[in-house]
């Protein structure tokens, strides 16, 4: 690399797109409306910047002070949002970072775009900031939703605050407490592992104080959505920036298509479901967003499981509503608030695990 | 458990070692990584290794960013260069360029900090860094934007979203106002005047913590964040032990990193803010007392700029931190690479 040397960018690149770039970075993701309002400010910008060049120079000391008229949001195009990710996207690849974008699978099926690292896992998207304490128990916290409530019969991919606060601990130091989980040999090896590779610092775990703090900032984030049901599960943010990590971690590569795995894909858009329907038969492993649903139905003569032929009612969940549809759930919450909640969940899990062992 | 869960640990136990806070910058060729994509960018271009160090320089320096750390020419060595250490000169170079016409940030050297005021350890490890390196360079640099100031609004940059926004905001607010206060007293300030400012501010013993929403600790002890904005390089507290019995004086001063972020040109801009526009005294003032170049005062006073209306009201966690909306030109640095 000589001094000649000029990094590669996308034809007429200029401060718009480096503010672009900054501002996505320092917020993380963009949803379209947010996205639309960030470049309609750029391009105010841009314009004043233009004209106090014309007026000779002196526009840097006085910035913003000719606000002459605004870019308005709403005239920000959804071609010109794509075409800002585009240029921005063709900029920071090189450096192995990527811009993504997906629906919300919560929010009616919103676009929003992430700015990710290309090779990413937990401990390097959640953990710059954080200890390493805090790292393993995000790690904990995912093995929750991706295990612990996230069976065949269970697909809830969520966590209430209890069930948040149960892993605030490595295995090994919460064994007793985890007796009765009906996961026994699930928290054995989580046993063996901690012992083994964690740190002495990382093993002692967090006090649920400190727990309750990082859920929180992890929702300001923008990594965790916490539902009105005080569900906490993973945003379209994170979705994409740990795709190939959750894959790798939670899912069998070598398995045969029809078995059950533990992170699905919607039979419409093919992206993960963590929040959706899936078949009424219970061996099927076919799932689909609400937000597809519609689109799919129109485009099918008939409403039944394109895998299995069962007849698709809509009733059997993915995602936290597994949890809340059970009447189970319902009552518990009625008598005894929270606490019965995560026992209800672990009741029906034991239940499934139970009958599972059974077939 | 089926067989995916053992092979799941084995992938866990592979990267456990990579919880450094600096990884996403290091790769170098010791660093086992798990990812298909690591190897392949590794092993298939030896020929251009150059541009590969170049690259996770820049990622390194964001990274560093982040978590407010930083960037040692140490750090660059043993977490880029690795066996290369011979070509900092040149990676230094590509990645300054990338910087710039990427992300339009670039790295800037931090001030050596003047002897006086270096602790007692401070002036240890320095004495142990002069024998190895004779240049009084204190080896160390932040990101900084070096976009126009138009591109400062705040509509367009918003606080990092790093723990919080709004705890980020308020943070930001704090570590300006304090920089302020000292930069304009003269560039120190005892404790006790500190102290003072701080309960006019009402946060002489709280101030908000970096997520004001969380239930469990909206705020924290004021004691807690100057720490921090003195282990992030923002202010700088020498106490000197005094003789003859008197109390210890303790003295504040801003730091390599304040000195960086907000510069003086920052400094006018927030105070022009607090007063409401700019006239003819307060700049003469301004020049008098920040040593910066004379600036044109528009005919009407006007509430002077980028922050002075737009600052959004939402999550105000208390009077302190009323001027959210300051940026200083250079808070790039924490909009990090994720």
């Amino acid at each position: 690399m000589d001094d000649e040397w000029e990094p590669p960018l996308p034809a007429g690149y200029g401060d718009a797109n480096r503010a672009f770039i900054q501002a996505f970075m320092a917020r993380g993701a963009l949803t379209f409306r947010e996205a639309q309002e960030l470049l309609a400010a750029i391009k105010t910008a841009a314009a004043s910047a233009a004209a106090s060049a014309e007026e000779g120079g002196g526009g840097e000391d006085s910035p913003g002070n000719n606000p002459r008229s605004p870019v308005r949001p709403q005239s920000i195009t959804p071609a010109e949002v794509d075409n800002a990710m585009r240029v921005a996207r063709e900029a920071v690849e090189p450096l192995d970072y990527d811009i993504r974008n997906a629906r919300d699978q919560l929010r009616a099926g919103e676009r929003v775009w992430a700015f990710i690292n290309a090779h990413s896992d937990p401990a390097t998207q959640l953990g710059t900031a954080r200890s390493p304490e805090e790292v393993a128990y995000v790690k904990r916290l995912l093995d929750a939703m991706f295990e612990t409530y996230n069976t065949p019969r269970m697909e809830v991919m969520a966590v209430d605050e209890g069930q948040a606060l149960r892993v605030s601990r490595p295995a090994g130091a919460r064994r007793e407490s985890a007796m009765h989980s009906g996961n026994g040999e699930n928290e054995d090896e989580n046993g063996e592992d901690g012992g083994a590779t964690q740190s002495a610092a990382a093993s002692r775990g967090l006090k649920h104080s400190e727990v309750l703090s990082l859920l929180s900032s992890l929702v300001a984030e923008g990594w965790l959505d916490k539902s009105r049901d005080g569900f906490y599960s993973l945003t379209a943010r994170s979705l994409m920036e740990l795709w190939g990590w959750l894959m790798a971690t939670y899912n069998d590569a070598d398995a045969d298509a029809p078995e059950w795995q533990r992170i699905k894909f919607c039979e419409a858009c093919k992206e993960i479901v963590t929040s959706g329907q899936r078949c009424n038969n219970p061996d099927c492993v076919i799932r689909l967003h609400d937000i597809c649903e519609e689109a799919f139905w129109r485009a099918r003569a008939e409403k039944t499981c394109p895998k299995c032929s069962t007849a698709w009612e809509g009733t059997h969940f993915v995602g936290e509503r597994a949890a809340t549809s059970r009447s189970g759930f319902q009552r518990g919450r009625g008598r005894r608030g929270r606490r019965s909640e995560a026992a209800a969940v672990e009741e029906a899990e034991e239940g499934a695990e139970e009958s599972e062992d059974g077939e | 458990m089926p067989p995916q869960s053992r092979r799941r640990r084995q992938v866990i136990q592979d990267d456990e070692e990579d919880e450094d806070i600096q990884q996403p910058g290091s790769q170098s060729p010791a660093d086992d990584g798990y990812g298909d994509s690591d190897e392949r960018m590794r092993g298939s271009e030896p020929r251009d290794e150059t541009s590969q160090l170049t690259k996770n320089l820049v990622r390194y320096a964001l990274a560093c960013e982040y978590s407010r750390t930083p960037i040692r020419r140490d750090g660059i060595k043993d977490k880029v260069l690795g066996a290369h250490g011979r070509e900092f000169k040149k990676v230094f170079a590509g990645a300054q360029k990338q910087l710039r016409a990427t992300f339009g940030m670039e790295m800037v050297e931090l001030p050596t900090k003047d002897r006086s005021l270096l602790t007692t350890e401070q002036k240890r490890k320095a004495a142990a860094r002069s024998q190895s390196q004779k240049e009084p360079t204190s080896n160390s640099y932040v990101l900084v934007s070096v976009l126009p100031a138009v591109y400062t609004a705040p509509a367009i940059k918003t606080p990092s979203k790093v723990q919080s926004a709004d705890g980020e905001a308020a943070y930001i607010a704090l570590y300006t106002i304090i920089i302020a206060i000292i930069t304009l007293s003269g560039g120190e300030l005892s404790d006790p005047r500190l102290r003072r400012h701080l309960t006019r501010l009402n946060a002489a013993e709280n101030m908000p913590s970096m997520n004001p929403n969380d239930e469990t600790s909206p705020s924290e002890k004021t004691e807690l964040v100057l720490q921090r904005m003195i282990k992030q390089g923002y202010l700088v507290k020498v106490t000197e032990a005094r003789s003859g019995g008197d109390e210890d004086s303790t003295i504040w001063h801003v730091g390599p990193r304040g000195k960086v972020e907000v510069d003086k040109e920052a400094l006018a801009a927030f105070v022009r803010t607090i007063y409401g526009g700019s006239n003819e005294e307060l700049e003469s003032r301004l020049q008098a007392s920040l040593n910066i170049k004379a600036r044109n005062v528009p005919g009407v006073p006007e509430p002077v700029g980028e922050e002075a209306e737009e600052a959004p009201p939402r999550g105000d966690p208390g009077p302190s931190t009323r001027r959210r909306g300051r940026r200083r030109q250079a808070d790039v640095e924490d909009e990090d690479s994720e």
